[in-house]
């Protein structure tokens, strides 16, 4: 036995000791032998995603800056169903906010099974603010709602095909799929420690930033005032001529702008689901850069300006038209089957003559020399717009395994080769800008989300034809107009255009009633300041107004007119005043 | 000695009790700082949304449909002819 204090001391020491060391024996395997385990543990009961609510996309600008294409913030609702206490009250509360029978959302917030798991159940998707407002009015903490954006067409349908839209699993149609890329903004997610309202821990907050990128902004070349006015005519014209279809497309020949584009039949971007679901998803191929066709006489501008530009025909240059050429097989005839005797490159686009531009390609230009310069007027390949879904067009080379020496011939007039409209106005803004061809252009510039702009600058596709040749040609289609083409004429300009008829192929033939008309030219001449391409696609009209002379020139003068005022050129006189 | 060793632990003592309150003051500031961090960048997200917002109605108010059926509201009509006058230079 131990005595005095010392001794007792002394024990209680020990017993102190001896019941420290099984807490201390415990903090070693908790903090040292076990501690990865318990670490583990522990984030996962707390750790968690977080961010900041997702960044809006860029928004599309025209190219004055008025608003194409915006975001509308709206919410995503959903509900944690086993923390509500009166499921038939809240089903037809909720009903009419939601826009969803009473039923049908009863069935959603019932909890089917009991269970200690929180059960979340999504109502709806993009309700707008006012309706979240209402839904937080009502103070149930079980209804979660989740900020996020809807994209916002200001204009509705206009320029539909242009700006496109893009789908949730990002594919699109449109400028927005080809530059998804840059319009989309970055969210900055993280995974760490959250408190009970799912923000993070401080600590978490001071290792960076969580404020989300917006998408970059784009500029485009799209000139609002000028597509509406476009898009109008070409309604009216669609009406008027009873037709199926139709593309308009402006262009500013220098810098390869985009100024419109109109297609139809068209469709509301924001309603592409509705148009997915009825299996309509071919009416989001724009015809402009997507579809291409047979671009009839318009072609023989290209066949004139070869055969001018390779020096093998001059403006002394004639042949004895006799209305008929057999070349490889086919047989060649003028639209209207007359023979018109002797003529040169003028008559060809003043009477649209096919046997001219027959005889061109076969007998002075060659299979060679022709493609060499179809090529260079970049058919048959894409243009590199920043469209998706362009299309190259088809054009039969001598090389080729289904080539037919017919080819040659008909091809100088647009048969049995098909371009898209683009590619046809892009050809003749080359006779319109000196012999230049520019690459069409739909971006001007890019915004970024930190104030940088980046502009997106013009680009040569090259130079089919000479400066000379581009003028002597441009001349041509001008003094056409001015003897021929009464209906594209345009008070106080002077314009160059040529008109264009061409059948539409079908299986083993073309089709005997069916047209597509078309008209292309530019102005004002000389120094032309924007390309215009009309097609209208079977007009329904009586058979002998089914030309684009008497359908597709109308149209040509009254867009060419008009935006030629809102461009701000002077009448021709003006000009020469100068 | 034993007055050497008292002052000794209560000079330990205060630098630890200054040390500690620094330390505190620090972390709380720092806890302060980060929430008032995460409220500002929820407030910049909510000032992006309602930006984002007022413009979609800015553009649905000076959209092509809007600005015509004011203009003739207001007697506008689209101009038929247009008189151009050239100006030579003196």
């Amino acid at each position: 036995m131990l005595h005095g204090p010392d001794a007792r001391l002394r024990l209680i020491t020990v017993l102190l000791i001896a019941a420290l060391l099984p807490i201390l024996g415990q903090l070693v395997r908790l903090q040292v032998l076990e501690h990865s385990q318990y670490q583990n543990e522990a984030e996962t009961l707390v750790s968690r995603q977080y961010s900041l609510p997702e960044a809006p996309w860029g928004v599309i600008m025209d190219r004055n800056g008025d608003l194409l294409v915006g975001n509308v913030p709206v919410y995503n609702v959903g509900a944690e169903i086993n923390l509500i206490t009166d499921t038939m009250m809240a089903a037809s509360v909720l009903a009419p906010l939601l826009n969803r029978p009473e039923e049908e959302l009863l069935a959603t917030l019932t909890l089917t099974q009991s269970t200690q798991t929180l059960q979340w159940r999504p109502l709806t998707n993009r309700v707008p603010a006012e309706t979240a407002q209402k839904l937080r009015e009502l103070g149930w903490s079980w209804i979660t709602l989740s900020p996020t954006w809807e994209r916002y067409y200001a204009e509705g349908a206009m320029a539909c095909h242009t700006l496109g839209f893009v789908n949730a699993s990002g594919m699109g149609y449109g400028v927005q799929a080809f530059q998804l890329r840059f319009l989309r903004g970055d969210r900055v997610q993280r995974v760490g420690p959250v408190s009970g309202d799912t923000s993070p821990l401080p600590d978490e907050l001071l290792n960076d930033s969580l404020t989300p990128y917006p998408g970059t902004d784009l500029r485009l070349t799209i000139d609002r005032t000028i597509q509406a006015f476009v898009e109008g005519v070409l309604d009216q014209a669609i009406v008027d001529y009873k037709a199926a279809g139709g593309t308009i497309i402006v262009m500013n020949p220098r810098t390869g702008e985009i100024l419109a584009v109109a297609s139809r039949p068209n469709y509301e971007p924001h309603r592409y689901p509705e148009y997915m679901e009825k299996g309509q998803e071919s009416i989001f191929r724009d015809p402009a850069v997507s579809i291409p066709y047979e671009p009839g006489s318009v072609f023989k501008v290209i066949t004139v300006a070869a055969a001018y530009d390779s020096g093998r025909a001059d403006m002394n240059w004639t042949y004895n038209d006799l209305g008929k050429l057999e070349y490889g097989g086919a047989s060649i005839r003028n639209s209207d089957g007359a023979a018109y005797g002797q003529q040169g490159l003028q008559g060809i686009l003043d009477y649209s003559l096919n046997v001219g531009a027959a005889t061109l390609s076969t007998q002075v230009l060659g299979a060679d020399l022709f493609y060499k310069y179809v090529r260079a007027f970049g058919f048959g390949q894409t243009t590199g717009i920043e469209l998706t879904g362009e299309a190259a067009g088809i054009v039969h080379l001598p090389t080729d395994w289904d080539w037919n020496d017919s080819h040659l011939a008909t091809n100088s007039f647009g048969q049995g080769i098909a371009v898209t409209p683009l590619q046809m106005a892009v050809a003749i803004s080359a006779v319109a800008n000196d012999g230049v061809m520019m690459e069409p252009r739909i971006v001007l510039e890019r915004q970024y989300a930190d104030g940088r702009i980046v502009p997106i600058p013009a680009r040569e596709l090259g130079r089919p034809i000479s400066a000379e040749t581009a003028h002597v040609v441009a001349e041509m289609m001008a003094h056409s107009v001015e003897k021929i083409a009464e209906a594209a004429q345009v008070p106080g300009y002077r314009v160059a255009g040529k008109s264009g008829t061409a059948q539409i192929p079908t299986t083993g033939g073309y089709d005997p009633q069916q047209v597509i008309v078309s008209y292309a030219g530019f102005g004002p001449v000389p120094n032309p300041q924007v390309v215009v391409l009309v097609n209208l696609e079977r007009p329904d009209v009586p058979a002998h107004m089914r030309w684009g002379m008497h359908i597709a020139a109308p149209v040509f003068q009254k867009v060419i007119s008009r935006v030629l005022i809102l461009m701000g050129v002077p009448p021709s006189d003006v000009r020469a005043a100068q | 000695m034993q007055r050497l060793l008292a002052r000794l632990l209560l000079g330990v003592v205060i630098i630890t009790t200054v040390l500690a309150g620094i330390y505190l003051t620090v972390v709380a500031s720092n806890v302060h700082t980060a929430r008032r961090l995460w409220e500002m960048e929820n407030q910049m997200a909510a000032v992006m949304r309602e930006n984002q917002g007022l413009m979609a109605e800015i553009a649905r108010l000076s959209s092509i449909p809007v600005l015509q059926e004011r203009s003739v509201a207001l007697g506008y009509q689209p101009a038929k002819s247009i008189d151009y006058l050239y100006l030579g230079e003196p």
